[in-house]
């Protein structure tokens, strides 16, 4: 098989830089045809400067980009017949309905073979044909904004950050849409700073951190060779407990209010730990021990966390 | 170019347009009102007719004769005051700015002068009058010149000057008739300024540009769909002010082919300063903002709301700088005056603004690279 064939995108040493500050720093990844492929990072890694580059909405300052096989910096009219997008935060007319928006993306395309109404139904708004875009919720608005990144029939479909914002109902719903993307085969590029969006969803997951790729692989893989160890969560601990862990000298991997994730070598270190919170009089809530997640994987490799917590703006309907 | 394209995008603007009716109705409405309210005030003054308070002190034929003459004049409603009254406690208890006072013995000077030929019989009528008011003076002119007729009468004499008026125009127009051109100049200005500047500022920061250029749709259908459809709205909202100025005021003004011509020059120099504005400013507001800074003192100086001849001298040249102003000249020269070959030296002008703005607006106007 060649390379074309085999891979969708190929990135190869790709940088882009705004006067002296480097948004992207010399990476490297391909993307295999049919995968889901994440981009996983925090706000301001180099995810959406990234995306848009091979979008062919920025032009990279060195490096080369090939979408298809085709140089993303010479072949823009080709490629964008080629590719579905739903950008960062996307919007559209205020005043046009549902079906209005997909039938004037379709026509921009061409049209004439575009199922507007298989569409809608593939997004699950069916009901909602005839409701003008600025009556829609935020998980609704983000499912029009797949709709219309799927008008062309693309090959290549990329998703920037689809869920930021949402509350989690309407985030679920929007995986649906694009688990059933990933059933029919379609190669998705998706960028997002939610790790269980990214392990639900992503054949290959490439984490980045200020600019520059510091690990790529299946979310098992990430895990199994960067976090291969259990994590014990304590649930609502006093401060007793607290430090008892600390004086332990057990490596404490997360904290969120009064819950802690405590990296443990063997499952007796858990023992050890409870027993010595039982025995100073110290209490928690609930436990459980399992393997650790990607935001682990982040942590331990950046030493910073990924999520910004659950989101609350854009709500479901 | 793509026309699917470009009728894609028409159609999508349109339906925005109509969708939104506060805003179809104030674009659509606010240059009416303008026409409405100017041409009433215009169209009064046209045919202006002052309040006069005439008190006669004499109280016989001849001063009734001469207070008559003052009402056929046609310039004045005549309201008598009693002869007892303090004509000066009446200006200030009544709120009237004028009182003309008839003297005792206006008859028998009038006899004396007319019929006995003594050129020393005559006599002094009294304006008594509030200053503050602003139409007093232009009343006492009016009184002035009708007692200047009726001295030169008296004395027997041919008058050495005479007067003719003779218009350069085959009618006689009114002030609504040059009024109306400019404000379709005008309104067609707004349209096209702040629709460009509204709507691109708008997608812009909702990210439909980005979303656009990730589409097969190119800068010249975006552009050319914008064109089309500010022409359009700019053509609907002519034909509207045209028919209530037609309605209302029953205009008499020559419509042809230089209409649209003028009308689609108006929407291309004015998108394109619009799609200048909207690369620099970076906010909606900063955007607005500036159009407000070129627009409010173009519609003022001009000339589309009054002469510039009424300008000082400086400000008349400023005024010859503007593109509004060939616009407004343009529009009169062949609905009012129906002169081609002014109208054609006017379209030239504008022409070449419009195609120079146009094209830098094209080249400010970027969609890869984002904001």
């Amino acid at each position: 098989m060649t390379k074309e064939a085999e891979y969708a995108i190929e990135v190869d040493k790709l940088t882009k830089r705004y006067g002296d500050l480097s948004a992207v720093n010399d990476i490297s990844f391909t993307v295999r045809k049919g995968e889901v492929f994440a981009f996983l990072g925090p706000n301001g890694a180099g995810k959406t400067t990234t995306v848009e580059i091979i979008e062919t909405i920025r032009t990279p300052t060195s490096g080369n980009v090939h979408l298809l096989g085709m140089d993303v910096t010479k072949k823009k009219h080709d490629i964008v017949r080629r590719i579905g997008v739903l950008p960062q935060e996307f919007s559209s007319f205020d005043r046009i309905t549902v079906r209005e928006t997909v039938q004037y993306y379709s026509r921009l395309f061409s049209g004439r073979n575009t199922d507007i109404d298989g569409l809608i139904d593939l997004v699950n708004l069916k009901d909602k044909t005839n409701e003008q875009y600025k009556n829609l919720s935020g998980g609704l608005r983000q499912r029009v904004g797949i709709a219309i990144a799927l008008v062309n029939d693309p090959e290549v479909v990329f998703l920037d950050e689809p869920t930021t914002g949402l509350d989690p109902r309407a985030r679920r719903e929007v995986w649906e849409v694009l688990q059933g993307l990933k059933k029919k085969g379609k190669t998705v590029f998706l960028t997002t700073h939610y790790m269980e969006e990214a392990e639900l969803l992503a054949d290959t997951v490439a984490i980045i951190s200020k600019g520059k790729i510091i690990a790529m692989g299946s979310p098992g893989e990430l895990v199994e060779k960067n976090a291969n160890y259990p994590v014990l969560t304590l649930q609502s601990v006093d401060e007793k407990a607290l430090e008892i862990v600390r004086t332990m000298g057990f490596e404490q991997v997360l904290s969120n209010h009064k819950d802690i994730k405590i990296r443990v070598e063997h499952t007796d270190d858990v023992q050890k730990i409870l027993s010595a919170i039982k025995d100073a009089g110290a209490s928690y809530l609930g436990l459980d021990v399992r393997k650790p997640n990607l935001e682990e994987v982040f942590l331990k490799l950046t030493g910073e966390a990924l999520s910004d917590g659950p989101a609350g703006g854009r709500g479901a309907e | 170019m793509n026309p699917r394209v470009v009728g894609a995008n028409l159609v999508v603007k349109l339906r925005c347009f109509y969708r939104e009716k506060t805003a179809m109705f104030f674009t659509l409405a606010f240059p009416i009102i303008l026409i409405l309210v100017f041409g009433t005030i215009f169209m009064s003054e046209d045919n202006v007719s002052y309040h006069l308070c005439v008190q006669d002190l004499d109280r016989t034929k001849s001063s009734a004769q001469s207070i008559k003459t003052l009402e056929h004049n046609g310039k004045f409603k005549i309201t008598k005051v009693d002869p007892d009254v303090n004509a000066t406690q009446y200006v200030r208890d009544n709120r009237v700015n004028l009182v003309l006072v008839i003297p005792k013995g206006y008859q028998r000077h009038l006899m004396q002068r007319a019929m006995l030929s003594n050129p020393n019989a005559s006599v002094t009528i009294t304006y008594i009058y509030d200053p503050s008011s602003s139409s007093v003076t232009t009343k006492m002119e009016i009184l002035n010149g009708v007692f200047a007729g009726i001295n030169q009468e008296l004395s027997g004499k041919p008058p050495f000057i005479r007067t003719v008026e003779r218009s350069i125009l085959a009618k006689k127009y009114r002030f609504i008739e040059f009024f109306v051109p400019g404000i379709i100049a005008m309104a067609v200005m707004t349209l096209s300024l702040f629709g460009t500047v509204d709507s691109d500022t708008e997608l812009r920061q909702k990210g439909i540009i980005r979303k656009l250029s990730t589409t097969p749709i190119t800068r010249t259908d975006w552009i050319l769909s914008n064109i089309l459809y500010q022409f359009i709205l700019a053509v609907i909202s002519a034909i509207a002010m045209l028919l209530v100025s037609y309605a209302v005021f029953d205009v008499s003004l020559h419509i042809d082919a230089w209409l649209p011509v003028f009308i689609l020059l108006d929407v291309f120099a004015f998108v394109g300063i619009g799609m200048i504005l909207t690369r620099f400013a970076k906010e909606a507001q900063s955007a607005a903002a500036a159009a407000n800074a070129i627009s409010y003192p173009m519609m003022f100086l001009s000339g589309s709301f009054f002469p510039i001849e009424l300008m000082p001298g400086f400000l008349q040249t400023f005024a010859k700088t503007l593109p509004l102003y060939y616009l407004n000249e343009g529009l009169r020269a062949s609905m009012v005056f129906e002169d081609n070959m002014a109208a054609l030296r006017y379209a030239a002008v504008i022409g070449i603004f419009a195609a120079v703005v146009f094209v830098l607006g094209i080249l400010a106007s970027k969609w890869e690279e984002g904001r």
